[in-house]
């Protein structure tokens, strides 16, 4: 059974189809990688997907309900959640507190305005429990702008997973990383729990081998091919997008 | 029916004289996305000059060319030594732009005191038209006429030289247009001149219609918001349309419905705000 | 915490004994601070906490002076008459923040200003119920049940208190979940949006606390200067408390208190002297924008900061091992 299913996606901008027809599943537990070359639609794909954009036709669904329309923030209570290529934390907050925010956020008391934050014991727990949990216990209290980039890069993963998501849009995780930095950030996502299905956006091609249980290969906004990584790593038509790309490619 | 039809032309020429002033605002937010609130200043700084210079016996169209220019003069001061620092910061211009406001109109009124100062409309205009039963003063028509030749020459300015279409592209690319060698911020000091010059402009014109007093700078700065509310910010299209409506109703609601007129036209306002937040002919985002 | 607790403790004895200081006159004034200290930091809330700039502020102002101004003549209970004039003036910000929040940072810059002048107009066109440009006079005097409250020193103490209580729930909420998504949606909105949060209940909740703030401040006004005038709602007087908030610090709690006191303090001074008050206003105002760094309460955190770091630098010179002294020192810069 899919657990994100998006059937025959279609989105354009003006006179441009970015997106034309997509449909890929997502499977319980999977590590699902979409590669592609730049400016093939992927980040545009998670955008609609997670409804940023408003698609033009298709539907997306999650555990068979419908969200296709639904409003961004909606959809991390159903069970949603994504990072960012660029990005997109609060830098000028702690890493504590971009933590608690994440945490606060499927908690009833959200609304509150007359009792301190600093008074609710089970956030104050599991935010500890996250900070010990992915190493930054000691860095709680440096402000996110002055984090290293890659450290920035997997704090962003770590809120979306403060979220207690189903499944999880990471966006290019490795984007801009070091080899080391990249090391780290795929020893993380290959220990993030099975409970959490991932639907990835990679570009380096180690990275993408080294965790993907399925890959779909899209290109102008087009699904060229889903399978598995032999057969991905085996197929013409892949081969000849990325040798003439100039993208680095598994021989 | 006749007495409608002075009111209709009287806001016409208020209108063209509002026109003048809020294009000079729109399009220095249209182009370089700078919200000035001074600009109601340019306005006072021009009437004052032009009477200055008219009670010193110069000739009324001198006056004007010379407070245009001095203003203008002032307005690339203001851009190049103030302005260019916050671009992009709203909160730091609408400070900035509101000390400036204060500045200008207590040295106003140090210098030229408190009291209603009057320019008199130039001689050669001093006359009214007959148009049926009704004598039309020459110089409110003569004022519709400058508005119409004004909205021409930007409207050429804008799609038929090189220079207009630069600073289009400016507008919507400002790093390609830099690209392209020419100097952005240069062009920025222009258009800020120009749009000062035109307040200017609009104040020496208007100065008969209105008289010169203490509060015309703000009440002038409102008007100005309005039309550009109603119009579209960044639109000169839109201000044209705008003021003449605006104009209108004030000066036909002024004498037949007197207590709502204001009313209505900040209701007005209110309403495009809800319905069509970018005005009748403004871009979808700004 | 425990250094709060202290300037807390501190500021309640300023606030208590200072009335003995001064003369009848300046304990007038001191009340009036205090009210536009309220206006201020109702203000400075949503800019300096929500993010949302407003040039129309001064509207709920306004609107609370006015209700008790109009209740009045039908109404004589205080009580009751606040509790109106917060209802409506939190309403209305209810209301109208539903649909310009909708707008961006820039065309809800404008829009406010546009109800903010709206009410002006309205204030200055419906004269029977108004007043009209001649304004209005307030009909009640403050009462809580003991008795009329006319002295100036009473005066100056109601309004100290109400300062301290809408400073500390103002705190409050600051430091309260809701407050924090709040300040994260000034930090970065479209993440707040993808962490599951609906950023448009956050923005008219502090849009409505900020508009219910003012016209506290506006209530009390209307008790204090038994007067009232469109002029309460011109977008100059948003103006005003939007520069005081900046003179005292954007984003602080007590900034807003900071820039009332000194601009009102100034404007005085500078009144006695020359009817050109403005101008030095703006000249003030113009350098501050130039040098830029914040308000009185940055400069102030930047200079403790400095200090620190100077001492820290200066007690490092006497140690043997300088590269530990230095270390220290990049701690306390940070």
């Amino acid at each position: 059974m899919s657990i994100l299913r998006i059937k025959e996606i279609c989105k354009s901008f003006k006179s441009l189809q970015v997106i034309n027809r997509v449909s890929l599943e997502v499977e319980a537990g999977e590590r699902h990688v979409i590669i592609g070359p730049n400016g093939a639609g992927k980040t545009t794909l998670f955008n609609c997907i997670t409804g940023f954009l408003p698609i033009d036709e298709g539907a997306v669904y999650l555990e068979d309900k419908e969200i296709s329309r639904m409003p961004s923030h909606k959809l991390i209570h159903l069970g949603l959640a994504r990072t960012f290529q660029k990005n997109n934390l609060f830098g000028g907050l702690t890493v504590e507190q971009n933590i608690r925010l994440a945490l606060t956020s499927r908690k009833k008391f959200r609304y509150q305005l007359f009792r301190p934050m600093s008074g609710y014991a089970d956030l104050k727990e599991e935010t500890e429990a996250l900070l010990d949990q992915w190493g930054y216990a000691e860095r709680r209290s440096v402000k996110v702008e002055n984090l290293s980039y890659g450290e920035q890069r997997m704090l962003e993963v770590i809120l979306a997973m403060a979220l207690n998501p189903k499944v999880l849009l990471l966006d290019e995780p490795t984007s801009g990383m070091s080899v080391v930095e990249t090391a780290q950030i795929t020893e993380m996502i290959k220990r993030l729990p099975r409970t959490v299905s991932l639907l990835v956006i990679e570009h380096d091609m180690d990275v993408v081998f080294s965790i993907a249980d399925r890959i779909t290969v899209i290109h102008h906004g087009e699904v060229i091919l889903s399978g598995s990584p032999e057969q991905v790593r085996n197929d013409e038509q892949v081969r000849k997008i990325y040798f003439g790309g100039g993208a680095r490619a598994h021989a | 029916m006749s007495s409608f039809f002075f009111l209709l032309l009287t806001g016409l020429a208020y209108g063209m004289v509002y026109f003048m002033i809020a294009a000079g605002l729109t399009i220095i937010l249209g182009v370089m996305n700078v919200f000035n609130l001074a600009h109601g200043s340019f306005y006072i700084i021009a009437a004052y000059l032009a009477f200055t210079l008219v009670s010193n016996e110069v000739n009324f169209w001198l006056a004007l060319v010379v407070a245009v220019l001095c203003t203008a003069a002032l307005g690339i001061l203001m851009e190049k030594f103030l302005i260019k620092r916050f671009y992009g910061k709203t909160l730091e211009q609408v400070l900035l732009t509101f000390g400036l406001i204060y500045i200008v109109s207590d040295t106003a009124k140090l210098i030229w005191g408190p009291t209603l100062k009057n320019l008199a409309v130039p001689a050669v205009l001093n006359f009214s038209i007959p148009l049926g039963n009704i004598a039309f003063p020459a110089y409110r028509l003569f004022i519709v006429l400058v508005g119409c030749a004004i909205a021409v020459l930007l409207w050429y300015f804008e799609t038929r030289t090189r220079a207009g279409a630069i600073i289009r592209a400016g507008v919507d690319d400002r790093e390609m247009v830099s690209a392209l060698g020419i100097n952005v911020g240069r062009v920025f000091t222009y258009v800020f001149a120009f749009g000062a010059g035109l307040a200017a402009a609009s104040g020496v014109l208007g100065a008969p219609l209105t008289g010169i007093y203490t509060g015309l700078d703000t009440e002038v700065l409102v008007t100005s918001l309005i039309v550009l509310v109603i119009g579209g910010l960044g639109s000169w299209k839109g201000s044209l349309i705008s003021a003449l409506i605006v104009g209108v109703i004030q000066t036909v609601g002024s004498a037949w419905f007197p207590s709502v007129s204001m009313l209505i036209i900040f209701a007005l306002m209110m309403l495009i705000l809800i319905i069509r937040p970018h005005g009748l002919f403004g871009r979808e985002v700004l | 915490m425990k250094r709060s607790a202290l300037w807390m403790c501190l500021m309640l004895i300023v606030v208590i004994v200072l009335p003995y200081t001064l003369s009848d006159f300046g304990v007038y004034l001191a009340a009036e601070i205090y009210i536009m200290a309220i206006f201020a930091m109702s203000l400075g809330f949503i800019m300096g906490y929500a993010g949302m700039v407003s040039l129309g502020h001064a509207a709920f102002f306004g609107l609370g002076a006015y209700t008790v101004a109009i209740l009045g003549t039908y109404v004589t209970n205080m009580y009751v008459l606040i509790l109106a004039a917060v209802v409506l003036s939190g309403l209305v910000a209810m209301l109208t923040g539903a649909v310009f929040i909708r707008t961006s940072h820039f065309y809800f810059l404008m829009i406010t200003f546009a109800f903010g002048q709206l009410l002006y107009v309205t204030a200055w066109q419906l004269k029977r119920l108004t007043g009209g440009a001649d304004g209005k006079s307030v009909p009640v005097e403050m009462d809580f049940g003991f008795g009329p409250i006319t002295s100036p020193l009473a005066i100056y103490y109601v309004m100290a208190a109400s300062f301290v209580l809408v400073l500390l729930v103002v705190r409050l909420i600051v430091n309260s979940p809701a407050g924090n998504i709040m300040r994260g949606i000034m930090e970065n909105e479209s993440r707040i949006n993808f962490l599951g949060y609906n950023v448009r209940t956050y923005k008219i909740l502090a849009y409505t606390i900020a508009g219910a703030l003012g016209g506290f401040a506006g209530a009390l006004y209307a008790y204090y200067n038994a007067y009232v005038s469109p002029e309460l709602t011109h977008w100059m007087n948003s103006g005003i408390a939007m520069l005081m908030v900046i003179i005292g610090g954007v984003g602080t709690l007590i900034g807003p208190f900071i820039g009332a006191v000194v601009f009102i303090l100034l404007k005085n001074y500078i009144s006695t002297i020359t009817s050109s008050w403005h101008l030095i206003m703006g000249l003030i105002l113009v350098t501050l924008v130039l040098v830029g760094r914040g308000g009185i309460v940055h400069w102030y955190a930047y200079l403790s900061r400095k200090l620190s770091g100077l001492s820290a630098r200066w007690r490092a010179s006497g140690k043997h091992d300088s590269a530990e002294g230095m270390k220290s020192v990049e701690h306390t810069e940070n």
